[in-house]
């Protein structure tokens, strides 16, 4: 016998016992982790009817520290006023979302997640931290317990935050273009907006003191506040710049805003202004 | 050596591995008897069970950061399905309200209050205490770490801050009483009633050592500084107890760590008794507990020294006494004017002193004076200076006729006339010089603006 012969059934029986050597018999047993779910209350039903189950997003209430940033002193909500809240954001910014861009473009385009905090963010600045987007999978809307939906303002500066976030998770969708943007008002870009004067800096071409703070805020600022203007507010907040270059600028980025929807999403940024619009006199006039 | 025999030797070795492999003693040596999750699940349900144990929930005194703040107190009643009641003394809403806790993992097994209830309001970046908290609220904590029991009591230490929160059994006479703990805040505070004088005194059982005593209630804490120009403080958060107050950290006093006041309703005392002739007590005092020599200014041979209370200067001193800001408001509704000034005048020219009391109108333009002229003794020993008085004029010009007494300066008039004299002494940190007429036997108390 050839030594390959020879070894061949030895190198068979080492296969054998080296694939079937530590079989040992032990069945599974239940697991420890505890997998029952949790009761569900009114508004968990409500909660996974109208944002799990359509749109595959969770509306978290309830606190974990692992959302939120445990450096700053924030709290859960009131639960009675959580439903208000998302309710809001359903028909203004969903709604509104669904109609123009189509049903699916929410459900394919959005947060995974949504955590409402009922306080205040308050930065050592004395500036108000409204809303958080995290890497396109969570936004974070805070002063949640303050939102009185019969308030226009109230309701707007909430909204504000969720789309300004959202526009947020559209730009780490699909970039803008970040050059040309770039060139419209280069040095007027400051840390301390928050010590400036609205009206200096609309007489710049920004819509407000925080586009001031870097180009991607610029651009979620001018795009979230047409969104929550009407037409003619708009059209007013124009009418109120002076300064016929500063004008021209915000209208330069108007219409970079109008074509970037346009050309990433096929949506007609008009039209959803005015469905934003039609949805937000709906909650406040219901 | 022969390909044959390398095969060979390299089967050999191979074969003896494989029959050796499974030697069934192949864990890593056991710590415990049961796996990391098996025990975590365990300690999740001793947890729960205790929290659910007690019949009428747990009390906790929570000093969030006793370098800073003091102790708010809150009851908890843990309930099937995840549910808790709590009431706190945080405001004045003692009410019991319901919401969600749960038992979770953090950095070890801790209880959660993961629903909006009355200690979230520690945790409100919105509502702080002083600057310094700007964005911090209270610096509270609703997530506790569960680090075992001792004697009954659960001990947790706060999630951020990790301070040592202790829950003790409850008792359904702790319930009612919560409400007892705002009206010991105010005896804390200070009634208007009581004395001006304020101190700290630890007792080692032979020697006293006093500590000028001051509590802010916005942030519940205090400072008291040893009288002896030692430097050495006394800080420590307050936390109210139907019957008295409860400190943290302890007070320390030959090697006894005082921690629970009893409040005396006689005095207006707390204190805390050790063993061996130990305590620490927080009294008023009529007296000053540092006496200066500062009335000398006043004395005849110290020139023309004017003092003197300021209507939209002096007033808005929070050393001005409760007592004087009554009885001014009293003397200007009944003159249906404002006293714009009240202004006390030493060694005159003509060697007079005087109190001016001057009414103006709504700008504070002078309408109206009155002169109540004194004479004046000082007590050296007591370093207290009393007015005698004389006549009421309302012009201090030659020959200005005397006139009877005006009923609306007369009760204002009469805490400087006291019999018992009046201390005087410099106030600083106003941005101003100014001093502080004082009575010795009532709580009032004039801030004086120093016109030289």
């Amino acid at each position: 016998m050839k030594i390959v012969e020879k070894y061949r059934i030895i190198v068979l029986l080492a296969g054998v016992l080296f694939f079937g050597a530590c079989a040992q018999e032990e069945s599974l047993t239940d697991s420890q982790l505890d997998y029952t779910v949790p009761e569900k209350t009114a508004l968990d039903n409500w909660i996974e009817a109208n944002y799990l189950d359509p749109y595959n997003i969770n509306a978290q209430y309830k606190w974990n520290q692992n959302t939120v940033d445990n450096t700053r002193f924030l709290f859960p909500p009131m639960v009675d006023k959580v439903q208000p809240a998302l309710d809001v954001v359903k028909q203004i910014w969903l709604d509104s979302y669904s109609a123009v861009g189509g049903s699916d473009f929410v459900k394919i385009i959005a947060p995974r997640e949504i955590v409402l905090v009922g306080g205040v963010n308050s930065n050592s600045n004395g500036t108000r931290t409204l809303g958080i987007a995290d890497s396109g999978q969570r936004i974070t809307l805070f002063e949640v317990d303050y939102l009185n939906t019969k308030n226009r303002a109230n309701v707007t500066e909430f909204i504000h935050t969720i789309q300004h976030e959202y526009v947020h998770i559209l730009n780490q969708n699909k970039s803008f273009d970040k050059q040309t943007w770039q060139k419209i008002s280069p040095g007027d870009y400051t840390g301390t907006w928050h010590l400036e004067n609205l009206t200096v800096s609309r007489n710049l071409g920004f819509v407000t003191n925080y586009a001031r703070n870097n180009i991607t805020e610029d651009f979620a600022e001018t795009a979230s506040i047409i969104l929550t203007s009407s037409k003619a507010e708009y059209a007013a907040l124009l009418a109120s710049i002076t300064d016929p270059i500063g004008k021209a600028k915000l209208k330069q980025k108007e219409a970079i805003v109008v074509q970037y929807y346009k050309d990433a999403f096929n949506i007609d940024f008009y039209a959803l202004r005015d469905a934003a619009e039609i949805n937000t006199n709906k909650v406040i006039n219901n | 050596m022969k390909l044959k025999n390398i095969f060979r030797y390299l089967m050999m070795a191979l074969l003896v591995v494989h029959l050796s492999a499974c030697n069934s003693d192949t864990d890593a040596e056991q710590k415990f008897d049961v796996t990391p999750t098996e025990r975590l699940n365990a300690q999740k349900k001793e947890l729960n069970d205790l929290l659910l144990s007690s019949e009428q929930g747990w009390k906790a005194v929570y000093f969030t950061d006793d370098t800073q703040l003091g102790g708010f107190t809150h009851l908890f009643k843990f309930l099937p399905g995840k549910k808790v009641e709590m009431a706190s003394d945080f405001d004045d809403d003692t009410e019991k309200y319901t919401s969600d806790y749960d038992v979770v993992l953090g950095s070890t097994v801790s209880v959660l209050f993961n629903t909006f209830n009355r200690i979230h309001l520690l945790s409100d970046s919105d509502n702080y205490p002083t600057a310094a908290l700007r964005g911090k609220g209270y610096l509270g904590d609703f997530q506790f770490l569960y680090y075992g029991q001792e004697n009954g009591d659960i001990i947790f230490k706060s999630n951020r801050l990790v301070r040592e929160v202790r829950f003790v059994k409850a008792t359904a006479q702790d319930w009612v009483d919560l409400e007892k703990n705002l009206e010991m805040e105010e005896k804390v505070i200070g009634e208007d009633t009581r004395p001006l004088f304020r101190f700290l005194e630890t007792n080692d059982g032979t020697t006293a050592k006093k500590y000028d005593f001051s509590f802010s209630s916005v942030t519940r804490f205090s400072n008291s500084e040893a009288i002896d120009n030692s430097g050495e403080v006394i800080s420590m958060g307050i936390g109210y107890t139907p019957t008295g107050i409860v400190v943290s950290p302890a007070i320390e006093v030959k090697g006894q760590k005082l921690t629970n006041f009893l409040y005396n309703d006689a005095d207006g005392s707390f204190t805390a008794t050790g063993t061996a002739g130990v305590s620490a007590s927080i009294k008023y005092s009529n007296a000053p507990l540092v006496l200066t020599d500062d009335y000398k200014l006043l004395l005849p041979g110290s020139g023309n020294n004017v003092y003197g209370y300021i209507y939209n200067l002096t007033k808005f001193e929070g050393a001005n006494s409760a007592l004087f800001l009554s009885l001014l408001g009293n003397s200007e509704q009944a003159a249906g004017a404002m006293l714009t000034r009240v202004q006390l005048w030493f060694n005159n020219a003509d060697g007079t002193n005087y109190i001016e009391y001057r009414f103006g109108d709504a700008t504070g333009a002078t309408i109206a004076r009155r002169y109540h002229y004194f004479t004046l003794t000082a007590n050296a020993t007591n370093k207290t200076v009393t007015f005698t008085p004389g006549v009421w004029k309302s012009s201090t010009a030659v020959g200005a006729p005397a006139i009877a007494t005006p009923s609306f300066l007369k009760n204002l008039d009469d805490q400087f006339m006291n019999p018992q004299g009046l201390y005087f002494a410099e106030i600083s940190g106003l941005g101003y010089k100014a001093y502080t007429f004082t009575s010795t036997t009532t709580p009032f108390r004039m801030v004086a603006y120093s016109f030289q």
